[in-house]
């Protein structure tokens, strides 16, 4: 086992055709795959493996994409602790990754790597046979060097899927190539975000603005004082899902069955006592606390997630497209729940709307997410395709 | 004190649907244990529930055969507690937008006056695992079967309209004529298709307060709900009056000393919105279609078997109890069989002899089609009431059709007048002293020379004709010995 992969397939053969041949894409144990070893970096489901291909794995296989392997996962994919997501890409092993975006793990991962990544819209890619955590936040995003490939990969996994009834009844999106022009193509940037980011980080954020102004885009404030309270709701309501969605592992079925208890009330408590790792155990009892004794105040963070997405909207009908800071933390090993949504108080606004945000790692020395509405994502990979090659100096 | 009791029902009723809720995986519980499990109802991680349409569409039906109002938009919630019993830390269920919002029940009080039963809501959930204790060894284990996990329920919670046994007990017989009419389920509690919860108070008679229940579960009969709610009502109103307060908590009946035993209180998890499921729209045009794929319900279908057959209208209420008893009864008529005989015949002889072998109408081999047959033999003499009892019993154990076991079997009825005649002389000939009896006016003695030429006979004489003969014979024969 190295640093990048925790398991090698030992036949990556990819199809003799199709859009996606040739290239080398990289899982999480998260993915499933049949016959790997897809624990989702869980001792929950250390020895598990998959009885059943994920939607996404399969369709990969039939664009004649080669799965190189499993990456080096943090537990359940909940934040980047110990992970080592976006490595493949950044040593070259892999052309790109799928890494599950709950809380902005695909975009931070990219930036870690110097790649790209991208969360898609929420409901655009199945979720069968997804490892998840946060049902409502979650999706499969992808991480690679240029948006293109993303473009490509995207198009061959997205779209309705018999096997995951929970994806809403829409028409498939349109990926075909196409011109922005940036005349036309409004871009609305968050002063109080901007207030928030340290002096150095605060320059190259307009600097990046400034080269998207140079490139001819019309660039304005929109205003959301709100934005704060991504971060919150994300917490309440996603520990409340994880809480649940984590019931799942309490050792009757399959995981590990800790020794000794007495009845059945001990065996759950003894075995999820060794199932889960610190981060992740937190995570959960923040759910639980809510779900048993403050189920208004998730309530409440339901309500007001409406409310955010209301806003969203209401800064799209005056910008196509957000662009957003990112300010990645130095300690990425984050071991506690207040330092794992400090480091993706950027990212999670995205996880909360099931809006698509694409990180670019290099506009005008910057990195940057781009953000549009929900469904907007080939428009959302048009714009960061137009955006780096402006930056290639092709305008 | 007089007092009054408040009673209100839970009612869960499995529907028989050919899948479970969410997977499918075959909805056969009693099958071998976790034979009908998949890595959705075992939820393996990345399973992805699907809920079935079949489901929907029976509950749906459900909801509408007991008048309630199905929602345009439902949705699914997690129940959250921790059992071995639930394959994921909850139960999916409908707790805060059900399926259907009100609907009733009109029943007879104990004293035959109308009373409506209303229904607060019914709303859909899966069944969880069923669990298993046992003992190895010296140490207590306990099995798990998912064959039920996920299996299709609804739920159907009654307003506290309720004041007595009897009415819970009526209430109950009719929602299970109506769900079995509305094809959803059979509702029989002895198989656990139909389970009821009974919550009841007291409070003195004529007034309006809602005192604390108390929850009763585990009566496997309608009968032992009664039972059970009486039981309740006594020892509640007997504490009330020793100056105790009632408290809140669940009760479990036992059915062998028939009295109500306290159980440890059970973990209430808290209900929040499913991410996954999603929320159920129902378009007007749907719920249409599902009204119109409604039979003819018990009510409509007694006032018109009265109407059409000339029924009286217990008949036709009986008839109409039972789906497939109306729709057999239809189909003997349909065969041509008149509607008194049929009505008799099938009442009185068909249904015992049914009950007799353990079966059901819908799945015993004597089909409307070859009752009518036996019947229509019956109708048109040429086989006599025995012979038709006795054809009736071997329909039941092979196919041939009854006109092939009456003719090789010598059920045909001898209406021949020359050998019944001779019957008749010998008969009158050896019984001197009956044929004396007769002729000095004791009718009875009729009787019994009939019943003597039908052993003769061996059974398959036409009585009417016997009648016939014998009177013109001991008529003729009195007037010539009177001359």
């Amino acid at each position: 086992m190295d640093s990048v992969f925790f398991y090698r397939n030992s036949k990556p053969a990819g199809g003799e055709d199709g859009a996606l041949q040739e290239l080398k894409i990289a899982l999480q144990p998260n993915v499933s795959v049949t016959g790997w070893p897809a624990t989702a970096g869980s001792n929950a489901l250390a020895g598990f493996t998959a009885l059943q291909d994920a939607t996404v794995v399969d369709r990969l296989r039939r664009a004649g994409a080669s799965l190189c392997g499993y990456t080096v996962m943090s537990e359940f994919g909940f934040g980047l602790g110990g992970s080592s997501a976006g490595e493949a890409v950044r040593r070259k092993i892999a052309d790109a990754e799928l890494v599950v975006d709950m809380l902005g793990e695909s975009r931070l991962a990219a930036a870690r790597a110097d790649a790209c990544g991208f969360k898609p819209s929420y409901g655009l890619i199945s979720r069968f046979g997804i490892i998840g955590l946060i049902p409502s936040m979650e999706c499969p995003g992808i991480v690679s060097g240029n948006v293109r490939q993303i473009r490509g990969i995207l198009e061959a996994v997205a779209g309705p899927d018999e096997l995951d009834f929970s994806l809403p009844d829409e028409e498939p999106l349109d990926f075909s190539p196409q011109e922005i022009d940036p005349q036309k193509t409004t871009l609305g940037f968050v002063p109080e975000l901007v207030g928030g980011l340290s002096g150095q980080q605060q320059n190259k954020f307009m600097s990046a603005l400034e080269f998207l102004k140079k490139s001819g885009f019309k660039v304005r404030e929109s205003r959301l004082p709100d934005f704060s309270r991504f971060a919150l709701v994300h917490r309440i309501v996603g520990s409340v899902e994880a809480s649940s969605c984590a019931g799942r592992y309490d050792s009757v079925r399959y995981g590990p069955r800790a020794v000794g208890a007495k009845n059945w009330n001990e065996m759950y408590i003894l075995s999820r006592a060794i199932a889960f790792g610190s981060l992740v155990k937190s995570y959960l009892f923040q759910g639980a606390f809510f779900q048993f004794e403050k189920y208004e105040a998730y309530d409440n963070a339901c309500r007001i997630r409406a409310g955010l997405l209301a806003d969203m909207r209401q800064l799209h009908s005056e910008a196509d497209f957000l662009v957003i800071p990112t300010a990645p933390g130095e300690n990425l090993d984050a071991v506690s729940l207040e330092e794992t949504y400090r480091m993706f108080d950027f990212m999670a606004f995205a996880n909360v709307t099931g809006q698509p945000a694409l990180y670019m790692p290099s506009v005008g020395g910057a990195g940057i997410q781009i953000v549009g509405p929900r469904r907007s994502d080939p428009d959302l990979l048009a714009l960061g395709e137009s955006i780096l090659h402006a930056g290639r100096g092709g305008n | 004190m007089e007092f009054e009791a408040v009673i209100g029902l839970e009612i869960h009723v499995e529907l028989n649907c050919a899948t479970k809720m969410f997977c499918d995986c075959p909805n056969r519980p009693g099958d071998e244990p976790n034979v009908n499990t998949c890595p959705t109802c075992l939820w393996f991680p990345g399973a992805v529930p699907r809920l079935s349409s079949e489901a929907l569409e029976k509950a749906s039906l459900l909801c509408l055969a007991l008048g309630g109002e199905l929602q345009s938009r439902s949705a699914f919630d997690q129940k959250v507690y921790y059992y071995p019993d639930l394959p994921k830390g909850y139960q999916l269920s409908q707790a805060h937008l059900p399926l259907s919002r009100g609907g009733g029940i009109e029943v007879r009080d104990e004293k035959e006056r109308i009373r409506r039963l209303r229904i607060h809501h019914i709303h859909m959930e899966e069944d969880v695992a069923k669990l298993v204790h046992e003992m190895e060894g010296r140490t207590p284990i306990s099995l798990v079967d998912f064959n039920r996990a996920g299996a299709p329920l609804v739920e159907i919670v009654t307003e506290p309209d309720f004041r007595s046994p009897h009415e819970a007990m009526e209430f109950l017989k009719a929602l299970r004529v109506q769900v079995r009419y509305a094809g959803a389920s059979e509702c029989s509690m002895e198989n656990g298709t139909m389970r009821v919860d009974a919550n009841i108070s007291i409070r003195p008679a004529g007034t309006t307060a809602m005192n604390t229940k108390v929850e009763v579960k585990n009566m496997n009969s309608i009968r032992h709900v009664g039972d059970a709610i009486a039981y309740e009502i006594a020892r509640q109103s007997a504490s009330v009056q020793a100056g105790e307060d009632v408290v809140l908590h669940t009760r479990l009946w036992d059915p062998d000393r028939k009295v109500t035993l306290p159980m440890r209180a059970k973990f209430e998890g808290p209900c929040i919105p499913d991410p996954v499921v999603p929320l159920i729209e129902l378009s007007e045009e749907w719920i249409e279609e599902m009204r119109a794929r409604l039979p003819e319900m018990p009510a409509a279908r007694a006032s018109r078997f009265v109407e059409q057959y000339g029924l009286s209208g217990d008949e036709a209420a009986y008839l109409s109890s039972d789906p497939d008893l109306a729709g057999f009864f239809e189909a003997l008529i349909g065969h041509g069989v008149a509607v008194r005989s049929g009505m008799h015949w099938l009442t009185t002889q068909l249904l015992p002899a049914v009950r007799d072998r353990q079966l059901e109408l819908s799945n015993c081999r004597v089909t409307p089609e070859r009752f009518a047959a036996l019947l229509r033999m019956l109708e048109k003499e040429e086989i006599n009431a025995n012979a038709a009892r006795e054809v009736l019993l071997q329909l039941f154990d092979g196919d041939a059709p009854p006109e092939e076991i009456v003719a090789s079997r010598g059920f045909r009825q001898i209406s021949d007048p020359t050998a019944l005649a001779s019957m008749v002389d010998k008969v009158i000939e050896d019984n001197p002293s009956a044929v004396a009896d007769y002729r000095r006016g004791e009718s009875k003695a009729l009787g019994f020379l009939i019943g003597r030429v039908m052993q003769s006979s061996g059974g398959k004489a036409n009585p009417k004709m016997i009648r016939g003969l014998l009177v013109k014979n001991l008529e003729s024969g009195s007037r010539t010995a009177g001359a």
